[in-house]
């Protein structure tokens, strides 16, 4: 009875914003995906070494088994989200006397948008899974529930229903709002290739969108802010993971990034623990830029994609791989995209409030991992345990927001849908705010009073000289701004062009990583989606449906 | 017309206080004084004396015209006729129907353990106790088999008190342990009896007339640690590495690159090269002098003061991290007895001390106990007693899940130990400790500098426990009981945790915590017993009611980090940082249980036993809908002995056949909160929804599903068994064959994913298990020649568990192991519980020809492991997995061998486990070169694969980390587990009497012993008794404690 109170209502809804993180799961598990969405991208390696939590190097070399408590665990939290919000809808119905008719619509309609958020997980991961709803519990025959429907239109009712009913802004920064559900069905019209029905609504987004505190959308003037808690709830924050740091449990404070720091550093640098995530030299590559500024791009899509020009010859980045801190290193000094000293941390190039990246020091196993460090979602010196949490055995755990969705991404998914149904013009004006955001100097990473490296970034001049090449351009844009933060795997699934862009990658990648990548392969028709755990199939027995392929 | 008899009882170690002096077929009785002496009346035609005494045979005596009757009891009385002490009734073993053993207070404490239930190991027949060397820990204590998937502990009872554990309870003090194994015996405790009952009387004193005596019995002595596992040393180490990248580069058909491996500590050349510094300010592989004055001046360990700056040496000949974190260990118990009496009461009390320091540093555990039995009788009918111990009890350094005995399933220091590599030595060149921060060892932290600093960590126990109680004899054969008894518990902890500024990882922060909290239970029993021999009918009923609470208290704790000061006389939670402190409270209520019982028992000519036991419990864990259960069992036994066909066969001197069913339940496998379905709230399920930063929301979330019809498990036990007793009682045979089938087993059913998996599943009484087996107890006593005297006292217990069924649709649940993908243990139908699962490794791959035509394997390369397809399907997948082995031993016994010549003894004890096996997880670590980079290697390696080395099952040492390398759980880690140990010589001395009056002494004991002598195994881990997590997940070994050997002496006295 206490929990049909207004405050019990709000604390059933906050415990199903909570699980965004996959807090209590494995990392693999979080909505951030930095796992499945960006090693299985092809955006970064495992890292580390090589045995250590080596149940995530499968991610990397498409060798997924249904076996894998990974891959169980991912699915556990998901459905553990979907279930509180579907206690949240189910409690509502007994909603007590001082529940008012709008919060009762406010409540009702956050809880469908977190659960059109955990089933879109789900479908994008698994593909074919079981519909839940809060008419079924446990009992009362959900597990009987088979996986032999498609959940985009349940996906898409949810987002719709928190679209039309949801306010513009909301009490709180963390709470979704009618734009975030907006945004939010616009990105389940993209992975159906609704891009008309998608286009209307980026247009409406576009023109009036705000944040939940009232924000107008835009982009914030540093790319560099997106990732610091200082800046966290800003204007281009569509939707986040909030994040919280010295809260009373580590896992308010990403749970599931607390792997993804340089290693061994000291008090030189952040956390010293554990290596993982290290970027990949195809990542690295693509920062390069020709003299304009512009990326190297051939206009082929699949081509650019992955092992393109920028991965060969005289373009590659000049790196650091089997050389000590020691010796001396000159970093390259071609001209690159300004966010590739955001994206990744290479020796020689400051590394946020730190100290400029020393190689091989901070790194772990470098013939496994590769010679880079992630970035993104970094605290700095100034932060430590003020914005990190000092109750834990690293200081890894950080109050960086992560944007679920970020007001880049609905302008790069937007720009798609201008190319496939309306205009390629608009799509450059849109990718070319993403870019002129990028070539702020103020926020170029600085070292000794200049710019660290050769940036140099323009916008795109000239109109688009087909579709396909407003497609390659779209789509490499995405890799760039949006690299490490979850994206890139299902974004070349839902363009169909995984299999040919991921085995260009594993074609360069594997020789210089050979211990990790070596013999690796993407199985089309098989690899696009993780196979059913075999654990839910036995509990469920004869419900649920093994994946083509496993 | 009466006469006055009077004389001496004594028996092998002297005159026997206490002893019972009685007229046959009369009330008459006495009991000897100090001196053993007694005086009684005597009447009738040829009087015949009963003389009975604890621990010795009794002897019947004809007076004939004697008037001075002196009499020497063997001691060691036969088993069959000891006392049996069962809590609310006392027998004698010759009139018993159950399975029942009983376990000399001697041989408790002959094992220099401070723990009594680490004593019973190999004593009883059909129990098995797993255990570990940790001083303080906990143990893996299970009667007749594992019968339900959790909360198998068996039921202690303490002088009439059920309680949980006896940790508390001081050896010296013990009178008598019995344990009770069957229905028959055992369902007089209904709902908590299905895991057996192990029942402790303490010492008394004798009610008579009689001066004052005191006893000392101390113990000193000392634990050696012994060696640890091989591991490479300095050289070896970096010449392994260096192949483990020559065999990476031919497996990835590549040249070997040396530059940057183990971040060049061993520099890049073909060969690799030990550096003389391995790390000075942060790099490391420095060959040549380093100047240290100029490096002093810029060493700093404290984060605090800016970056730190340290200059380690490398230890070329290699730091042995077992014997630094191990150390040769005292042990010293002592305990001061006063007992004495008069003719209408008696006392004991003793005042007691153990001291027990573990071999790893920083490990003891430290008691000191005080208690007060008495005795009164404030009527000829009304008598008052009481027992009360008060304990302080500190156990420190203990690692591993409940109380110690998950001590094998941990990432401890002891395996730590085995990863740190040898070139690393413990300190810097300036005091302060070395570790991984030097570059290219990875992650294992510096054991000792982990032992050093819990060093000031604090945890103690303060315990009462103790009853009090009226008897009343209404009428002749007629008594009432009333006793209440409680427990009250409080402890203290804080933790400290410094700053690791010398290790890869973890070195920013210095935790604290503190807490503290109580509780208090009671048991309020009432009997009455009816006792009445009616020509040959002999006739014994008991009612009795009990009401109980296990116990309702609170636990509040705080925790924070960074101390302004880190002065250990500064650091409290008030002085933390105030960023990030957290405090925490809890309550419980514990569980009330309501109970009534009778047990019938029915001699008929001395020759039919019959007995009936029924219990009925109500327990607040249960629902209203199922909250009572009722627990009958009847068993019988046909004394054939007392049958006039078995007269004539001289060498039968007792025979008993006997036969038992009935049912136990077993209520401890559930939370009492299983029949709630419950949301919670706690800051790990808050959200900051409002984008603070710092602070958030509560969040509720569904943390447990009710099952609001959940009952207890019930046990259903049959038994048949037999006592005898050959030729003069010098051959003692009991054999017992036994089943326990579980039903109704509570099983926590997986939860399917889509249910939401945060919330407890709830607990149904849905599976099945069963347990059968024998126990076998053989004891042979008699004369080598003149005063020699031996007794061969064999125990043994064959164990099959098997799970006969898990819920409908529910296959299997998996558990256990560390660092592999999926777990290691899997409990399924048709299987003994906690077995291992994975896949059959049939060989390692020997040629590329191999490989080709083997079924598909991912990863699979030369040297690698090869697996078996069990499905034939042609490739292997999760479906080829297997079952590998279990932890549940077929057979486990004890032999103990005693020779007497005159004051001298001499025992030997051995303890044997057969047929169980262990999942040694921590090979894992030391066996594979990618599993930690960088971190020490075990010696196997040197017999690992390469192509001229293809004869071995160690799989070749590399980079690669796959499927077919160390990423799966296998056989390869599944090892026999079998073991034999050596556990016990002792040799006593017992100065004669004479030689003692003269200086006021009655007894003086010297004995020495040597523990653990000899283990003979073909284990490779250190030690090969591994518990865990039992009951559902144990047998796998991380970083086992081991019981290594000690040795000790004794003195008894008695004034």
């Amino acid at each position: 009875a206490q929990l049909s109170s207004r405050a019990g209502l709000d604390g059933l809804l906050l415990s199903a914003y909570a699980q965004l993180n996959a807090r209590g799961f494995t990392q693999s598990a979080s909505s951030f995906n930095w796992v499945r969405g960006s090693i299985s991208g092809g955006d970064a390696n495992k890292g580390s070494n090589s045995g250590d939590f080596n149940a995530l190097t499968p991610y990397q070399r498409y060798e997924l088994q249904a076996v894998s408590g990974e891959v169980n665990q991912k699915w556990q939290a998901m459905f553990e989200g979907v279930s509180r919000a579907n206690a949240t809808l189910r409690t509502l119905a007994s909603a007590g006397s001082d529940v008012s008719d709008a919060d009762k619509k406010r409540i009702g309609s956050e809880a469908r948008f977190l659960r059109g958020h955990y089933y879109f997980e789900l479908k994008r991961n698994f593909n074919m899974v079981p519909y839940v709803d809060e008419t079924k519990d446990y009992g009362t025959g959900v597990e009987t529930i088979a996986n032999d429907k498609d959940i985009w239109p349940n996906i898409e009712a949810d987002f719709k229903a928190a679209y039309d009913n949801l306010p513009e802004t909301q009490s709180a920064a963390g709470r979704a709002n009618k734009w975030a559900a907006a945004s939010y069905l616009a990105k389940t019209y993209m992975y159906q290739k609704k891009y008309a029905e998608a286009k209307a609504l980026f247009d409406l987004i576009i023109a009036n969108g705000k944040t939940a505190n009232g924000k107008k959308y835009g982009l914030v003037p540093q790319y560099s802010r997106v990732f610091n808690a200082e800046f966290d709830n800003n204007e281009e924050s569509v939707f986040a993971i909030q994040a919280a740091a010295n809260a009373g449990s580590s896992d308010n404070a990403n749970p599931d990034l607390v792997l993804n720091f340089p290693y061994n550093t000291g008090s030189n640098g952040p956390a010293g623990c554990c290596g993982f995530f290290a970027p990949s030299f195809d990542l690295a590559n693509s920062f390069r830029v020709d003299a304009k500024g512009l990326p190297l791009l051939t206009g082929v899509s699949e081509k650019d994609q992955a092992g393109g020009l920028y991965d060969q010859g005289a373009n590659q980045l000049k790196n650091d791989q089997g050389i000590k801190s020691s010796e001396a290193f000159t970093p390259d000094a071609g001209p690159v995209d300004p966010r590739l000293d955001h994206s990744i941390g290479r020796r020689g190039i400051q590394y946020l409030d730190w100290q400029p990246h020393p190689g091989l020091d901070w790194i772990r196993d470098q013939g496994f991992a590769g010679p880079y460090s992630p970035k993104k979602f970094v605290f700095y010196r100034t932060q430590s345990k003020v914005l990190t949490d000092g109750s834990s055995w690293t200081d890894g755990y950080s109050a960086i927001n992560y944007n679920i969705i970020r007001y880049a991404d609905v302008l790069l998914m937007a720009a798609e849908a201008e190319i496939e149904v309306g205009s390629l013009e608009k799509a450059r004006d849109y990718v070319n705010l993403v870019r002129s955001r990028a070539a702020n100097p103020e926020g170029f990473v600085m070292q000794g009073g200049k710019a660290a490296a050769n940036y140099v970034i323009s916008p795109y001049t000239t109109a688009f000289a087909s579709k396909d090449a407003a497609r390659s351009a779209v789509r490499f844009e995405r890799k760039l701004e949006l690299s490490g933060e979850g994206h890139r795997f299902y974004d070349l699934v839902r363009w169909g062009i995984a299999e040919p862009v991921l085995n260009s990658y594993l074609a360069y990648e594997a020789p210089k990583l050979p211990t990790g990548f070596l013999g690796a392969k993407f199985q089309s028709n098989q690899d696009e989606y993780m196979p059913i755990p075999q654990t839910q199939i036995d509990i469920q027995r004869g419900v649920l449906k093994q994946n083509p392929g496993y | 017309q009466d006469r006055r008899v009077a004389g001496k009882v004594t028996g092998v170690d002297g005159p026997i206080p206490g002893a019972n002096v009685v007229l046959k077929g009369t009330q008459t009785g006495t009991s000897t004084d100090a001196e053993g002496n007694y005086s009684i009346s005597v009447r009738g035609a040829n009087p015949v004396l009963v003389i009975s005494s604890i621990g010795a045979k009794t002897q019947e005596v004809t007076v004939g015209n004697r008037s001075t009757v002196n009499v020497t009891l063997e001691d060691d009385a036969t088993a069959l006729s000891e006392v049996i002490v069962t809590g609310y009734t006392t027998e004698t073993k010759r009139d018993n129907t159950g399975a029942v053993s009983t376990v000399k207070a001697k041989d408790l404490a002959a094992i220099p353990s401070g723990n009594v239930e680490q004593q019973l190991q190999g004593r009883v027949s059909g129990l098995t106790v797993i255990t570990n060397g940790q001083p303080g820990t906990t143990s893996i204590v299970r009667v007749r088999g594992f019968g339900a998937f959790g909360g198998n502990e068996p039921l202690y009872v303490v002088d009439g008190v059920p309680t949980g554990g006896i940790n508390f309870v001081a050896p010296d003090d013990v009178e008598s342990t019995t344990v009770l194994k069957d229905a028959a015996a055992a369902s007089i405790y209904g709902a908590r009896a299905a895991n057996g009952v192990i029942v402790i009387t303490t010492k008394k004193g004798q009610r008579k007339a009689q001066k004052l005596s005191i006893s000392y019995d101390g113990l000193y002595g000392v634990t050696d640690p012994g060696k640890g596992q091989p591991i490479l040393n300095p050289q070896e180490q970096a010449d392994w590495t260096w192949q483990a990248i020559r065999n990476t580069a031919a497996a990835n058909g590549v040249q070997p690159d040396f530059s940057n491996v183990a971040n060049n500590q061993y520099g890049s050349g073909q060969t690799p090269v030990l550096p003389d510094y391995i790390n000075v300010g942060g790099v490391g592989g420095i060959i040549g002098n380093v100047d240290l004055a100029a490096a002093k001046a810029k060493y700093n360990t404290n984060i605090n003061a800016g970056p730190i700056y340290q200059v380690v040496r490398a230890n070329k000949a290699g730091t042995d991290w077992y014997d630094a974190i191990t150390r040769v260990a005292p042990i010293l118990r002592q305990t001061l007895g006063f007992s004495g009496g008069t003719e209408t009461s008696r006392f004991y009390i003793s005042l007691g001390n153990q001291n027990l320091q573990g071999i790893l540093l920083n490990n003891s555990s430290t008691r000191y106990n005080f208690r007060v039995n008495t005795e009164f009788d404030l009527s000829k009918r009304l008598r008052f007693g009481q027992n009360l111990q008060l304990t302080y009890l500190s156990n420190k350094g203990i690692t591993g899940g409940n109380g110690g005995r998950g001590v094998s399933a941990d990432e401890n220091d002891i395996l730590s130990a085995f990863r740190m590599p040898p070139i690393i030595p413990i300190y810097d060149e300036f005091g302060g400790y070395a570790g991984t921060a030097a570059p290219g060892f990875n992650n294992p932290r510096n054991p000792v500098a982990s032992r050093d600093r819990i060093k000031n960590n604090g945890t103690f126990n303060g315990l009462a426990f103790g009853n009090a109680y009226l008897e009343y004899d209404l009428i002749p054969g007629l008594t009432l009981r009333s006793n209440i008894a409680g427990q009250y518990s409080n402890y203290y902890f804080n933790n400290y945790g410094p700053r690791q500024y010398e290790n890869s990882e973890n070195n920013t922060t210095y935790t604290f915590s503190e807490g503290a909290g109580y509780s208090f239970g009671y048991t309020f029993t009432n009997t009455a017993q009816y006792k009445k021999k009616f020509g040959i009918h002999d006739v014994d009923v008991l009612v009795g009611m009990e009401a109980l609470n296990t116990g309702r208290g609170r636990n509040v704790s705080g925790n924070g980090t960074n101390p302004f000061s880190e002065d250990i006389s500064y650091v409290t939670l008030s002085n933390l940082s105030t960023t990030g402190r957290q405090v925490n409270s809890d309550l419980f209520s514990g569980v009330n249980f309501y109970s009534l019982f009778s047990r019938v028992n029915y001699i008929f000519n001395d020759k039919y036993i019959l007995t009936g036991v029924v219990r009925r419990d109500g327990s607040s864990r249960f629902g209203s809908n199922n909250r009572y259960g009722v627990f009958p069992a009847f068993s019988a036994a046909w004394r054939l002995s007392s049958e006039n066909f078995m007269k004539n066969l001289p060498w039968v001197s007792d025979l008993k056949v006997r036969g038992g069913y009935g049912l136990m339940g077993n209520s401890n496998n559930v939370d009492p909160n299983n029949q709630y379905s419950l949301y919670a709230s706690n800051p790990g399920n808050g959200y900051d929804i409002g984008g603070a930063n710092t602070s958030i929301s509560p969040g509720f979330f569904r943390n447990r599903i009710g099952n609001p019809n959940a009952k207890w498990e019930t046990s259903t036990t049959t038994n048949i068994g037999i006592d005898g007793a050959f030729l003069n009682n010098r051959l003692e045979v009991i054999f017992d064959l036994w089943r326990k089938d579980t039903r109704d087993l509570l099983y926590t059913v997986p939860l399917p994913g889509v249910v939401g998996v945060r919330a407890s599943a709830p607990a149904v009484n849905i599976a099945s298990m069963r347990n059968q087996g024998i126990d076998i107890q053989v004891i042979t006593r008699g004369k080598v020649s003149g005063d020699l005297t031996y007794e061969l006292n064999a125990t043994g217990g064959f164990l099959q568990n098997t799970i006969q069924s898990l819920a409908p649709g529910s296959p299997y649940f998996d558990a256990g192991g560390t660092r592999l993908n999926g777990n290691v243990v899997r409990n399924q139908p048709g299987h003994p519980i906690s077995s291992f699962y994975g896949y059959k490794v049939l060989g390692l791959f020997n040629t590329t020809e191999e490989i080709r035509s083997a079924p598909t394997q991912e990863g699979a390369g030369l040297g690698r492991f090869r697996y078996a397809d069990l499905n034939g399907d042609g490739k292997i997948s999760g479906d080829d997995r297997t079952f590998l082995g279990s932890p549940v031993p077929n057979f486990t016994g004890g032999l103990t061998v005693t020779l007497r010549y005159r004051g001298f003894d001499f025992s030997a004890y051995a303890y044997t486990s057969l047929g169980n096996q262990i999942f040694n997880n921590s090979k894992w670590f030391t066996d594979f070169y990618p599993s930690f980079t960088g971190a020490a290697v075990s010696a196997r390696v040197k017999d690992s694969w390469t192509p001229s080395n293809m004869d071995t099952n160690i799989p070749i040492f590399e980079g690669v980390s796959n499927f077919s390398t160390n990423t799966v759980p296998n056989s390869y880690y599944v090892e026999n587990g079998s073991y034999m140990r050596l556990q016990n010589i002792s040799v006593g001395y017992n100065l004669p009497t004479s030689l003692l009056s003269g200086i006021g002494l009655q007894r003086v004991r010297v004995s020495a012993s040597a523990n653990n002598i000899l283990t003979v195994t073909s284990y490779t881990g250190l030690d090969p008794a591994v518990g865990g997590a039992a009951d559902s997940n144990f047998g796998v070994d991380i970083g086992n404690y081991p019981l290594t050997r000690s040795y000790n002496v004794g003195l008894s006295i008695g004034f």
